[in-house]
């Protein structure tokens, strides 16, 4: 497996943002402007004046704003790579300097140039700096309290109650055969140890998708094993989503879901449809399983499919969509997400 | 119970054929210190019913989770067999039904089966009386979806959503679907909370299927005792309301 490093906004607490994603760059326009309302509203003594000094402060923000952010877009990978408070660091110095550089190049439109040049020249600086630091310490907190929510995700996934419910169920169906067939119990249960191997991993990385479509056949395999000729699958992969890397454990949970309140209902079981394909740049993920009209909704159910959403949003902010469409007699869950190339980050 | 020479005679129901057969096996295992002889084996409750008619056993081992109906609602139609088995309920994860299992002294095996476990559940359904039906209804997190009476020696199995009202009379409550009517032996009272969904009390011994309900009409003598009456879809029947139960005339009448 080639090694493999995050490239994702939030997945460490010691991570500069990702400069590249959508979700990051929206909440860095939202809240540089945010402040800069505020601002004006400081020192304006009406609201048409407040509204007035934002206009005119917008004049020389935007431009800064966005050079900022493309230089950050570019120098992203870059950035990423140094340790945290290096980044850092370089972070607020780069922004510095393209305000000053901007002051500097258009001064003469903000403003007539005054005596005291130098003054002026470092509060651009000071100031640009100052918000530059004030937005990486919140991109910082968000991580931070993200990333215990992605280990307690972890965990949650693991105490589902869909999980028991597999592990001894399966358990059972393994020592059925171990007379008949130990050979087949041999596979079985070194199946079992990658899944649970896979969902005990304390792993922020994300993985080769590959090695996701493997592990969960390795899991309808096991569920054939009690369900038999119940459980049918139809996988549709297209090619082009090999080289691709998801963030662990996301299509297995899916079908374990699909398993059990699709098809074990089901007296005479039915087809999982698993559909994995590529757009552009986004990365599709469905599931879609034949259920019972009036299945309840189950409390492991939700949690599985909660944490999912949890993650992905965690992970990919705005970037990642999450459907559920639940017709009269099948259930379909749509992912999608950015497409992230393997080599990505070599 | 049963003679203390004859084997032990023993049915199971699940739907995975592997527990199935693990269950045989490990049945297989037993028989060397405790006479029993596996006297036949179904995927679904149905099945099981059909074959239970016709043929006794001593013990049922019946898994909880199974498409359709549940092992919880069939213990509660295997009740109704004149000689009724006594049940062993199997399950491989299930917090709730083993809280109120462990609550009411109700054996159950957890899957994987240890032979041990197996061997004593036998042992002691030798002696045990089964499960009083009262005591799975409230067992059971969910309503039931069928009825059962005993005919003829055979359980008969009514489906709650054909079912279009529910009649008290004297000893009995009159089931009644399109093509005919049943009589069955349990308290209204309970039968209002299980299936609260389906039905709604138009008279102090009467429920109907809200959702079977046509039109309601006004019903007796010009001047005297006028009263309001349900009319079912597929009956020509008119179910009358009673006077304290007139207020769910204007409720339907809102939707």
């Amino acid at each position: 497996m080639p090694k493999v490093q995050s490239i994702n906004q939030n997945l460490l607490p010691d991570a500069l943002p990702n400069f590249r994603n959508l979700g990051a760059t929206l909440r860095i326009v939202l809240l540089v402007n945010g402040i800069a309302m505020l601002a004006a509203l400081l020192q304006a003594n009406s609201f048409q004046d407040g509204i007035q000094r934002f206009v005119d402060g917008s004049a020389f923000l935007q431009p800064v704003l966005l050079s900022n952010l493309l230089l950050l877009y570019i120098l992203n990978d870059l950035l990423l790579r140094l340790p945290y408070w290096h980044g850092f660091a370089a972070v607020l110095f780069i922004v510095g300097l393209v305000s000053l550089a901007i002051y500097q190049l258009m001064g003469d439109l903000y403003g007539p140039a005054m005596a005291n040049v130098s003054f002026h020249v470092w509060r651009t600086f000071i100031l640009s700096s100052s918000l530059a630091a004030l937005l990486l310490v919140y991109f910082k907190l968000r991580a931070m309290s993200l990333s215990t929510a992605l280990h307690d995700a972890r965990l949650q996934a693991l105490q589902a109650r869909i999980r028991p419910h597999f592990l001894f169920n399966s358990i059972n169906a393994v020592l059925s055969i171990v007379r008949a067939d130990p050979k087949r119990a041999e596979s079985a249960l070194e199946d079992m140890a990658d899944l649970f191997r896979m969902a005990m991993a304390d792993s922020h990385e994300l993985v080769p998708l590959r090695r996701e479509i493997e592990l969960s056949r390795q899991y309808l395999s096991l569920e054939k094993l009690r369900l038999g000729e119940r459980l049918r699958e139809n996988w549709q992969i297209d090619e082009a989503v090999n080289e691709a890397l998801v963030p662990p454990l996301m299509l297995q949970p899916l079908l374990e879901n699909a398993v059990y309140h699709g098809i074990e209902p089901l007296a005479e079981g039915g087809k999982i449809d698993v559909t994995l394909l590529r757009t552009g740049n986004e990365l599709h993920m469905e599931v879609r399983n034949p259920c019972h009209s009036q299945q309840g909704e189950h409390n492991g159910n939700k949690m599985a499919l909660e944490n999912i959403r949890e993650r992905l949003a965690l992970q990919f902010d705005v970037e990642a969509k999450y459907t559920v469409e639940s017709g009269n007699d099948f259930y379909r869950v749509h992912i999608q997400l950015p497409f992230i190339k393997e080599e990505a980050n070599e | 119970m049963n003679n203390i020479d004859l084997p032990l005679t023993v049915y199971v129901v699940d739907d995975e054929a592997p527990a199935r057969h693990r269950i045989r096996e490990l049945l297989g295992d037993c028989n060397a210190q405790l006479a029993l002889e596996l006297v036949g084996e179904a995927s679904n409750g149905r099945e099981a019913l059909d074959q239970l008619a016709t043929l006794h056993a001593d013990v049922v081992l019946v898994d909880i989770r199974m498409p359709e109906m549940d092992g919880l609602e069939l213990a509660q139609h295997l009740n109704k067999l004149e000689r009724p088995p006594v049940i062993v309920f199997t399950t491989a994860y299930d917090n709730y039904a083993i809280q109120a299992f462990e609550l009411h002294a109700i054996d159950y095996l957890l899957k994987p089966i240890r032979l041990g476990r197996l061997f004593e559940a036998l042992t002691r359904a030798r002696s045990a009386v089964p499960v009083k039906s009262e005591v799975l209804q409230e067992l059971i997190p969910e309503a039931r979806k069928n009825l059962s009476i005993q005919e003829r020696g055979k359980i008969l199995l009514i489906p709650v959503e054909s079912v279009l009202y529910l009649r008290a009379e004297l000893k009995y409550i009159t089931v009644r679907t399109v093509e005919r009517e049943y009589l069955v032996e349990e308290p209204l009272g309970s039968l209002e909370k299980e299936f609260a969904n389906r039905f709604v009390r138009i008279h102090r011994n009467c429920l109907v299927a809200k959702e079977e309900i046509e039109s309601f009409e006004k019903a007796g003598v010009e001047g005297a005792d006028l009263h309001w009456t349900v009319k079912l879809r597929g009956l020509e029947e008119r179910l009358p309301i009673s006077r304290r139960q007139q207020f769910i005339v204007k409720e339907f009448k809102k939707h």
